[in-house]
């Protein structure tokens, strides 16, 4: 690792100096991403600006018919919240479902969602849950935040704060796990939500993150695993790699959405 | 009496381990656990290219970066008169096939220079070294040092490197094969064959994979200006041997060297070889004066660990009506990487082709073959699976093609019992088995009568259910010398030995011997082990070697040691040496009421300093025996693949392993479920893939590289099965590679058995889900209307 000076802010107020002052900055939530990057010396930052020890972005709030969890919350509190469980059940499947335990006593949902990995079960669940992202500046919905892979809205400098999720009637998620790394080849997350139906794919979108609106009609229509049988997903559209081609990756999409529609309220995990 | 015909206390119990509070307590003492005053630290500069001539190295900009103090490359080495390092890659016990160049001769191996003067012949190999304060200034030292490549046609592919106009890699040859030898009668083998009614053959390629230790290899280095001697802390699979190896390569005698190898964390074959950071460390350690230490980080590991397996085997079998085998034909290809390290896996597997049939004729070609990758060496049961695979694969064809039942047409061919000592088709001597009983005992543990009603459970959830079975033979012979030596203090008995655990257990097993030899509690015995300053000699661990070249020469060190026992006595006491009787522990002298035991002993020698016992009441033993053994069993296991994604998940696993005595259980069973782990992960998850039009390895971490994990395994079912081998004291085999042995070829035989519905063969390793899949895309999918 290159030398890095670490900071732990105890405000938001003082985050954001610390970043405006620093040559080359970098928040820090779980660290599970950045740093075995800069451990690699792939990645190199002046300032490591931890943001663990700042309050507001801790914890649950139910607002109406909102779930709002803070950015800095570890995948295993969102995993084990009973507030999660009885509003969003596949949500804390989800989390339970990410990495192994080590991960998910560190890592953390924002900065899941911030880094965007274009493998990483978070961003389906945003945008499968038309969640709405709020941060130091101003509010996005999920579909307008994911823009890339490893890309998002974000601007230098701005901090996550919270996710938002409506809370839907029916919500499930359905994954295949890499052998080696256990991120998701595909995973299909589904959510209904006043007869609208959201379908949110990762692992698989050679742009990262996409809905796939043809399952969706199909959904709306009738949700059940056999209104999905005739859809599919244009392979040219995903990735390929050692874990699958894109026909493969189509056909796991397919068959990911149908196992969510079988298991509602469930996180279920293939391989 | 007989030592196999003895009462055991300690011998065949599960004791826990000794060494295990250490270890879970953070006691172990690792190579990175070790720290000197004023230490450099030591980092490469790796060649990013597969075949590149080396224009130049220009250390230049990393020397004026803080904290660097030098550079070095392999024309410094040269300069500094530094020798290649000796591998001696040819298996060499009478009881190894002899491997030979193409004409018979002495077969090449490359040079291995710490640094290299002329080519980088692999991704990964390391062409500078620098030398620095702190492990990251070395580091980023190493990422500015300059080196002029010149890039050169690469092959990589085993069967490719072989092939006419593939590129070489060493000047001095007309070609990449280094190794041409063939064994058996060819002609009578022909006449087999032109006979037989049926002909089953197929090509397979047991890739590469490597061991992934979960401590990264590392080495510091010292030098001792007044003493002229060098150390080395280094965690390997045996420090006797790196002590030479290493003080050939920096031309000085092996008592000017001192080799330090306590704890290691896994070993499984890829640290029994000496690596160039080894010697390098000890030579920078004298150029500037301070100790220097290296530790490889998780991605030089992938890269630069020596891998394993790599074969590529063309298998025939001659059968007639009734099934029985002929004669087989094999020609088996090793991919040795850049230059030859070790031999051992084609030498071994090369005398198993046969595996546990009575095959009476065989003809067999084994050849080597360089190529621009990381070398291979013995990996975890090293050149047996890759052997076992091919026969047992080609049985399962067999059975297939004639169709026969597949357990049936293995009965019809196991060696049995009365044929042993049996000497195979190419020449190597099965000590003795029970081979047909285990099979027996397997389809009772596995509860075979059970699978056809769970394969209907299957179907009904959607799932192919596939069984796999495969019969095991392997031998273990490895380095044929060892030593021990006794030494009796009031306290305890320390056992002095050159072998070298990476979690095999010797501390405790090794004692449970002794203790029942010399009639002593378990609890008074330590085992010492790893300092070549008190380790004199000894083998090293692989090769399934370690138990039973303990076993026997500590039993021969006992009976020396209960002789010079009887001598003290008999000085002590008064007495003639006829008048001393011992008998489990406990020496009495005849006609009278005096007796002693050891401790005792050595307490009144402490005491009396007899002339005749200098250093006490000690003994040292050598041993040399060549005889190999066969440790061999069956094992059964079953798969579900979903058909609609290609996942494979084991539902039961089943071995039944004749190691030979048993002398710990709980350990034997430990190490048959870490082998059968590691035989698992080829099959399905593990590959050390390298892209043909690149050179560049694919796996270089643990996001690409599948390890097995506890929740991708069912539990295990192991029997062990003890037929006690005639060639040693104990009647040990070994039990530390029986789990791997037979596992690539049990898992592919139910992939093949699951899939054998839509008529699906030849799926390699590893059997990804997305390979699956693809298989079925391709095949006639009506027959699984009924699954799906």
């Amino acid at each position: 690792m290159y030398p890095t000076k670490y900071h732990t802010p105890k405000t938001l107020s003082e985050a954001q100096k610390i970043f405006a002052a620093a040559a080359s900055p970098a928040y820090l939530s779980g660290g599970h991403t950045l740093l075995p990057a800069m451990k690699l010396r792939l990645a190199a930052h002046s300032d490591l600006i931890d943001l663990s020890a700042i309050p507001e972005m801790h914890g649950f709030t139910q607002k109406a018919d909102r779930l709002s969890i803070g950015a800095m919350t570890r995948h295993h509190d969102v995993a084990n919240s009973a507030l999660v469980a009885k509003l969003i059940p596949a949500l804390a499947g989800c989390a339970g479902s990410i990495g192994d335990r080590h991960v998910r006593h560190r890592g953390t949902i924002g900065g899941s969602v911030a880094n965007n990995d274009p493998a990483a079960d978070y961003p389906a669940a945003l945008l499968g849950l038309g969640a709405i992202i709020v941060t130091d500046k101003r509010q996005l919905v999920a579909d307008e935040f994911f823009t890339g892979l490893y890309q998002t809205a974000l601007q230098p400098g701005e901090i996550l704060l919270q996710v938002e999720f409506p809370i839907p009637q029916i919500a499930a998620y359905a994954k295949f796990r890499s052998l080696a790394s256990r991120y998701s080849v595909v995973g299909v997350f589904i959510s209904q939500n006043n007869k609208k139906v959201r379908v949110a794919v990762t692992g698989a979108g050679a742009g990262g993150v996409f809905r796939v609106q043809s399952f969706e009609a199909a959904l709306e229509k009738d949700f059940s695993p056999s209104a999905l049988v005739t859809c599919s997903v244009d392979p040219a559209y995903l990735m390929a790699d050692a874990s699958g081609s894109s026909e493969y990756r189509a056909n796991l999409i397919n068959v990911m959405a149908r196992r969510a529609v079988e298991n509602p309220g469930k996180t279920s995990c293939y391989n | 009496m007989k030592i196999s015909e003895r009462a055991f206390r300690a011998v065949g119990k599960p004791l826990a381990r000794n060494e295990d509070l250490r270890l879970i307590t953070g006691k172990g003492r690792f190579t990175d656990d070790f720290n000197l005053p004023g230490q450099l630290w030591a980092a490469m500069v790796r060649s990013p290219y597969p075949h590149a001539r080396i224009r130049n190295v220009d250390g230049r900009v990393a020397l004026q970066l803080p904290k660097v103090l030098a550079v070095y490359s392999g024309a410094d080495c040269e300069a500094d008169g530094l020798k290649e390092i000796n591998h001696n890659p040819v298996p060499s016990t009478k009881y190894d096939l002899k491997l030979t160049g193409k004409d018979g001769g002495a077969v090449f191996i490359g040079k291995h220079t710490l640094l290299p003067t002329d080519r980088a012949r692999y991704v990964g190999e390391a062409v500078a070294m620098v030398v620095a304060e702190t492990r990251e200034a070395a580091l980023t030292g190493a990422e500015n040092v300059m080196v002029g490549y010149e890039e050169l046609p690469f092959v990589v592919g085993t069967v490719e490197a072989t092939q006419p106009g593939a590129p070489i890699l060493w000047d001095s040859q007309t070609d990449n094969i280094l190794v041409d030898s063939s064994f058996g009668d060819a002609a009578a083998t022909a006449t087999a064959f032109a006979k037989a009614a049926h002909i089953v053959s197929d090509v397979f390629h047991i890739g590469r994979v490597t061991g992934v230790p979960l401590e990264p290899r590392a080495a510091l280095g010292d030098y001792n200006s007044e003493t002229g001697r060098y150390t080395l802390y280094a965690g390997s699979g045996g420090a006797v041997r790196q002590k030479h190896e290493l003080a050939h390569v920096l031309g000085v005698e092996p008592k000017d060297v001192r080799v330090l190898s306590f704890d290691v964390g896994g070993n499984f074959g890829t640290r029994n070889r000496a690596y160039v950071e080894f010697g390098l460390v000890m030579w920078a350690a004298r150029k500037l004066g301070r100790p220097v230490k290296f530790r490889a980080d998780r991605s030089e590991c992938f890269l630069t660990d020596y891998q394993g397996r790599d074969l590529v085997t063309e298998v025939s079998l001659a059968i007639d009506e009734s099934g029985k085998f002929l004669a087989m034909r094999a020609s088996n290809l090793s991919n040795v990487g850049a230059r030859c390290v070790s031999l051992s896996p084609l030498s071994k597997g090369s005398g198993l082709i046969t595996g546990s049939y009575n095959i009476p004729l065989a003809t067999l070609r084994s050849r080597a073959v360089f190529s621009n990758t990381m070398p291979t060496q013995a990996y975890r049961s090293s050149g047996r699976p890759e052997v076992t695979f091919a026969i047992e694969r080609l049985i399962d064809k067999a059975a297939t093609q004639l169709n026969m039942d597949r357990f049936e047409i293995r009965r019809r061919n196991l060696v049995a019992p009365s044929q042993m000592p049996y000497r195979n088709a190419v020449g190597s001597t099965y000590d003795s088995g029970e081979y047909e009983i285990n099979m027996d005992k397997l389809l009772r543990l596995a509860d075979w009568q059970g699978a056809a009603a769970r394969r209907e459970d299957a179907k009904r959830r959607g799932k192919l259910l596939g069984i796999g079975f495969a019969n095991y033979v392997e031998s273990s012979i490895g380095t044929p010398k060892e030593r021990a030596d006794l030494i009796v203090s009031p306290e305890g008995i320390e056992v002095v030995i050159g072998t070298q655990p990476a979690g095999q257990g010797h501390e405790t097993s090794f004692a449970q011997v002794t203790a029942d030899l010399l009639g002593v509690p378990f609890e008074r015995v330590k085992i010492i082990l790893g300092d070549t300053d008190v380790v004199s000699a000894g083998g090293g661990t692989h090769s399934g070697r370690s138990m039973r070249h303990a076993s026997a020469v500590i039993a021969l060190a006992s009976d020396d040691l209960v002789s010079k026992a009887k001598l003290l006595a008999a000085q002590i006491f008064h007495v003639a040496e006829g008048d001393v009787e011992f008998d489990d522990g406990v020496f009495k002298i005849t006609g009278t009421n005096i007796t002693t035991d050891w401790f005792d002993l050595a307490k009144r020698l402490k005491e009396l300093q007899l002339e005749d016992f200098p250093g006490g009441l000690w003994v040292r033993r050598d041993n040399e025996m060549h005889t190999p053994v066969f440790p061999n069993g069956a094992c059964m296991c079953e798969i579900e693949i979903d058909p609609e994604t290609g996942g494979i998940e084991i539902t039961r696993y089943a071995t039944v392993d004749d190691v030979g005595r048993c002398i710990n259980p709980l350990i034997v069973h430990g190490q048959t479920h870490g082998g059968i782990a590691q035989g698992v992960g080829q099959a399905l998850w593990e590959t050390c893939y390298i892209d043909p039009e690149s050179g560049q390895p694919q796996n270089g971490s643990f996001m690409d590289y599948g390890m097995p994990r506890f929740n991708n395994l069912p539990f295990f079912k192991t029997e062990i099965s003890e037929v006690l081998s005639p060639t040693n004291p104990f009647g040990v085999k070994a039990g530390g590679e029986g789990g791997t042995t037979p596992a690539p070829a049990v898992i592919m035989s139910a992939v093949e058995n699951a899939l054998a519905p839509l008529g699906i063969t030849g799926v390699e390793m590893p059997a990804t889900p997305a390979k699956i899949w693809a298989a079925i895309q391709k095949a006639d999918r009506s027959a699984l209307a009924e699954y799906i």
